[in-house]
C-alpha cells in the first residue's frame, strides 16, 4: 500500500518538475540560437602547441564579437567555438572532421588544420558537406583541386618563394655591394617546404642568377644535423634557405651552424614559416643564434595591428602574436562578416557570402594586410607576404616597407 | 686536398657523430633490453619513460636549481643522471600496482602467458603518459639550456659536439656500472637467475617478483637517463617518445632479444648506420638505411648479433 502511494507521489513530483522546467525554459527560447564555428587543429601530438596558438586567436575574436553584441543580422546571436582535435596524423584529422560534422550538423564554418597535409585531408570532408573552411596552410595543392568551400588566406608556398627571394637578394646587394651567386637548401620533405622549393628548383633560382650548391632533404624528426651542415661547411654558399617545419629541427640545425662556425650571420639564413619566429624557439636557442635570421611568412604582427597585438599579449601572456593566432583571429572575423551578410546560420549561404566578400577595413581586414577578397579558386587576392627578421631577441616585420616595424639589417660576414 | 682526402674527412666526421649519437641510443636500448631480458615483457611505454626522463632532467636542472648551483656545464649532466632515480620510483610503483599483476608469477597459466594483457597494459600506460604529459607539462617544446649543445671541441679538421661527447661518456659509464651491478652484486646475480629460469630461481629461494620489479624500475631509469642526457641537445614535447621507440626496438632486436650487451651494441649500430648512410645515400633515406641493415642482420643472424641460437632451457 505504502509502496503504491510512494510511487504516485514520486510520479506527481516528477510531472511537476517537468512542467516547471518547461515553464522556466520558455523565456530562454527567446534568446537567438548560438552560431557554431569550428577550429580543427592539432591539440594533441607534436603540433599541439600550434593548435593552442590558433585556439587563443580564435577565442579572442569570438569574445570580442560576442561582447560587441554577437551577429546582429541574427538578432544578436552569439558565436560559439567548437574545438576539434586534429591529432597527429592526416587520418586522425580527417576523422576529427567527420566527427564534428556528425555531432554538429548546424556548423556554419571553420578554420584549420595548420599542417598542410592535415588541411588537405580535412577539406576533403568539409567540401562534401558544403561547410566553408578557412586555412592558413601553405601548400599550393590545397586550392588546386577545384574545391568550392576552401579559402586559403596565406599566399601559397610557391608564391612566397617566387615573391620573396628577389626582394631578399636586393637587400643583400644593397648591404654588401654584390649579388649573392650561390645558394644552399636544407629542408624537410613535408608538404609546405616541398611546395616552397619546387618553383625554385625548377628554374626559379636560375632566373635569379643563383647556383644551387647544397641541396639536402631530410625526413623529420631530425636526429642530428652534422651531416647536413658538413655539406654547407664544404660548399660555403652565399645564402642559405632553411626550410624545416618544427622547433626541434630548427634548434638542431641552427646550433650546428653555430658549432661549425657558420652561424650568427656568417652565412645569411633565410627560413620559411611561423615556427621559426615563435617565442619557444627563442627559449630553446637563445637570441644570439637567431640574430639576423630572416624568414618569409604569410602573416605576422605588422604596422596597424598594434591594438590587436596588445590585446592578445595582455590576455594570453604570450610575448608576441604569431601567424597561427593572428590568422585564426582574422578567420573568425571573416566568418562573422559573412554571417552578417548571409542573415542565416546556413553553411552554404555563408560560403556564398565569403566568396563575395571585399573587406578593406574592420578587424578581418586588419588581420589580413591587403584586405579580404577571394579569387574564384579560393586563394586570397593580393595576399601579401611578410619578411620578418630576428633582431635583439624579437621577431620583427621588416618587409614590405609599408607594414614594417623595423629596418632590415643584412648580416655582414 | 684531393677528392679522396675530403671523403676521408667526411667519413671520419660521420663516424665520430655516429658513435656519439649511438652512445645515447645504446643506453636507451639497454633499458628496454633489460626489461625484456629479465621479465620477457615487451614494454610499449618505454619511449614515454624516455620522455619522463627528459622532463625530470629539465625540472631538476631548472626548477630545482641544479643548473644554478653547478653551472651550465656540469648542471645538465647531473640533472640527466638525477632523472634516473626519479623515473626509477615511477617504474617501481607502476610495477607494484599494475605491471606486476599481469607478469611473472601472476601470469602463470594465463592465456599466451599473459602477453596479451601485457601488450594492452603497456600500450595503455603509454597513452596515459603521453596525454597526461600534455596536461601536466604543456605543449611547449623545451630543452635544457646549455652552451654545450652549440659548441664543439676542434680536433684537427673535426668538430666534436660538446654536449654529445659528454652524454656519450656518461652513457658508457652508466652502462658499465649496470654491467658490474648484474655481474657482481647478489641482487644482480639473482636477477640473472630469475631471467634464466624463474621457476628454478624460485625454488632456490630467490624473490622473483622483487627481481622483476627491480629490473622494470631499473630499465625505466636507464632509458630515462638517456633521455635526460638528450634533453640538453634536443628539444622535446610530451609526444617525443614515439620518435625514439622504433629506434629502441630495432636496436634491441638487432642486438639479440634478451641480451643486454646485445642491446648496447644494437643501439650503437643504429647510431653508426644512421650517420654513415648519409655519406652515400640521400639524407632523407637515413631511417630507411637503418631498417635495411636491420633486415640484413636478421636475415643472416635471425637471433640478432648477440642472441643465442638455442632457446633458453
Amino acid at each position: 500500500m505504502l509502496k503504491v502511494r510512494l510511487r504516485s507521489v514520486l510520479t506527481a513530483a516528477l510531472a511537476a518538475a517537468v512542467l516547471l522546467s518547461v515553464v522556466t525554459a520558455a523565456p530562454a527560447e527567446a534568446q537567438p540560437k548560438e552560431v557554431k564555428v569550428a577550429v580543427i587543429a592539432p591539440l594533441s601530438g607534436p603540433w599541439a602547441r600550434q593548435g593552442q596558438l590558433m585556439q587563443m586567436g580564435a577565442e579572442m575574436a569570438i569574445d570580442e564579437i560576442n561582447e560587441k553584441g554577437g551577429i546582429k543580422a541574427l538578432g544578436g546571436a552569439k558565436m560559439k567555438l567548437i574545438l576539434v582535435d586534429a591529432g597527429d596524423t592526416a587520418e586522425k584529422a580527417k576523422n576529427a572532421a567527420q566527427r564534428v560534422l556528425a555531432q554538429e550538423p548546424d556548423l556554419v564554418g571553420g578554420t584549420g588544420a595548420w599542417l598542410s597535409s592535415f588541411t588537405l585531408a580535412v577539406t576533403e570532408i568539409t567540401e562534401r558537406a558544403g561547410v566553408p573552411m578557412l586555412t592558413l596552410s601553405y601548400s599550393d595543392a590545397i586550392t588546386e583541386r577545384g574545391f568550392k568551400y576552401v579559402f586559403q588566406t596565406s599566399p601559397t608556398g610557391g608564391t612566397q618563394a617566387r615573391a620573396a627571394l628577389p626582394t631578399i637578394l636586393e637587400m643583400a646587394q644593397k648591404a654588401t655591394g654584390k649579388k649573392p651567386k650561390t645558394v644552399g637548401i636544407i629542408m624537410d620533405n613535408t608538404a609546405a617546404p616541398v611546395s616552397f622549393a619546387k618553383p625554385m628548383r625548377e628554374g626559379g633560382l636560375q632566373k635569379l642568377g643563383l647556383e644551387l650548391v647544397v641541396d639536402e632533404v631530410f625526413t623529420p624528426p631530425l636526429a642530428d644535423a652534422t651531416a647536413l651542415v658538413q655539406k654547407v661547411r664544404r660548399a660555403k654558399p652565399d645564402i642559405m634557405l632553411l626550410l624545416p617545419t618544427s622547433v626541434p629541427d630548427d634548434k638542431l640545425i641552427l646550433e650546428k651552424f653555430n658549432e661549425f662556425k657558420l652561424g650568427q650571420g656568417r652565412i645569411p639564413l633565410i627560413a620559411n614559416g611561423a615556427h621559426i619566429g615563435s617565442p619557444e624557439l627563442l627559449k630553446n636557442v637563445g637570441p644570439q643564434l637567431l640574430e639576423g635570421l630572416m624568414f618569409i611568412v604569410a602573416n605576422w604582427g605588422v604596422k596597424g595591428q598594434e591594438a590587436i597585438i596588445e590585446r592578445f599579449v595582455k590576455r594570453t601572456g604570450e610575448p608576441w602574436i604569431t601567424q597561427d593566432s593572428m590568422t585564426a583571429y582574422g578567420d573568425m572575423w571573416i566568418l562573422k562578416e559573412a554571417l552578417e551578410r548571409a542573415g542565416a546560420a546556413d553553411s552554404k549561404k555563408v560560403a556564398e557570402e565569403i566568396r563575395k566578400l571585399d573587406l578593406k577595413e574592420g578587424p578581418a581586414a586588419l588581420a589580413f594586410p591587403g584586405g579580404v577578397k577571394f579569387e574564384p579558386n579560393g586563394r586570397r587576392a593580393g595576399a601579401h607576404l611578410v619578411i620578418v627578421q630576428w633582431q635583439k631577441g624579437k621577431a620583427v616585420t621588416v618587409y614590405p616597407a609599408e607594414l614594417a616595424v623595423a629596418e632590415p639589417i643584412w648580416p655582414k660576414q | 686536398m684531393g677528392e679522396l682526402g675530403w671523403f676521408a674527412i667526411d667519413f671520419l666526421q660521420a663516424l665520430i657523430t655516429g658513435l656519439l649519437v649511438g652512445g645515447t641510443y645504446a643506453l636507451m636500448c639497454v633499458g628496454l633490453g633489460m626489461i625484456f631480458g629479465v621479465m620477457r615483457v615487451v614494454n610499449f611505454a618505454q619511449g614515454d619513460f624516455l620522455m619522463l626522463g627528459m622532463y625530470a632532467a629539465y625540472y631538476v636542472a631548472t626548477a630545482l636549481g641544479v643548473m644554478a648551483v653547478l653551472g651550465p656545464y656540469v648542471g645538465p649532466v647531473m640533472a640527466g643522471l638525477l632523472a634516473g632515480p626519479a623515473v626509477f620510483v615511477v617504474g617501481w610503483l607502476l610495477h607494484r600496482f599494475l605491471i606486476g599483476r599481469v607478469t611473472g608469477v601472476a601470469a602463470v597459466g594465463a592465456e599466451a602467458e599473459g602477453h596479451y594483457a601485457q601488450i594492452i597494459l603497456t600500450l595503455g600506460i603509454a597513452l596515459v603518459l603521453q596525454n597526461g604529459g600534455l596536461i601536466l607539462f604543456g605543449s611547449l617544446p623545451l630543452s635544457i639550456p646549455t652552451p654545450m649543445s652549440r659548441e664543439s671541441w676542434e680536433i684537427w679538421e673535426f668538430l666534436v659536439n660538446q654536449a654529445r661527447t659528454v652524454s656519450f661518456g656518461v652513457a658508457i659509464v652508466v652502462a658499465l656500472l649496470l654491467y658490474a651491478f648484474l655481474k657482481r652484486t647478489p641482487l644482480g646475480k639473482s636477477m640473472r637467475a630469475a631471467a634464466d629460469n624463474p621457476e628454478a630461481a624460485l625454488y632456490m629461494g630467490i624473490d622473483v617478483d622483487r627481481c622483476h620489479r627491480t629490473a622494470f624500475a631499473l630499465g625505466c631509469a636507464i632509458t630515462a637517463i638517456a633521455g635526460g642526457l638528450i634533453a640538453s641537445t634536443q628539444s622535446f614535447q610530451p609526444y617525443i617518445g614515439f620518435d625514439f621507440v622504433i629506434t629502441m626496438y630495432a636496436g634491441v632486436v638487432l642486438g639479440g632479444l634478451g641480451s643486454i650487451l646485445g642491446a648496447f651494441w644494437g643501439g650503437m649500430t643504429i647510431g653508426l648506420v644512421q650517420q654513415l648512410s648519409a655519406l652515400m645515400l640521400p639524407f632523407q633515406l637515413q631511417n630507411t638505411a637503418i631498417f635495411v641493415v636491420f633486415l640484413l642482420i636478421i636475415f643472416f643472424r635471425p637471433h640478432g648479433m648477440f642472441g643465442r641460437s638455442a632457446e633458453r632451457t
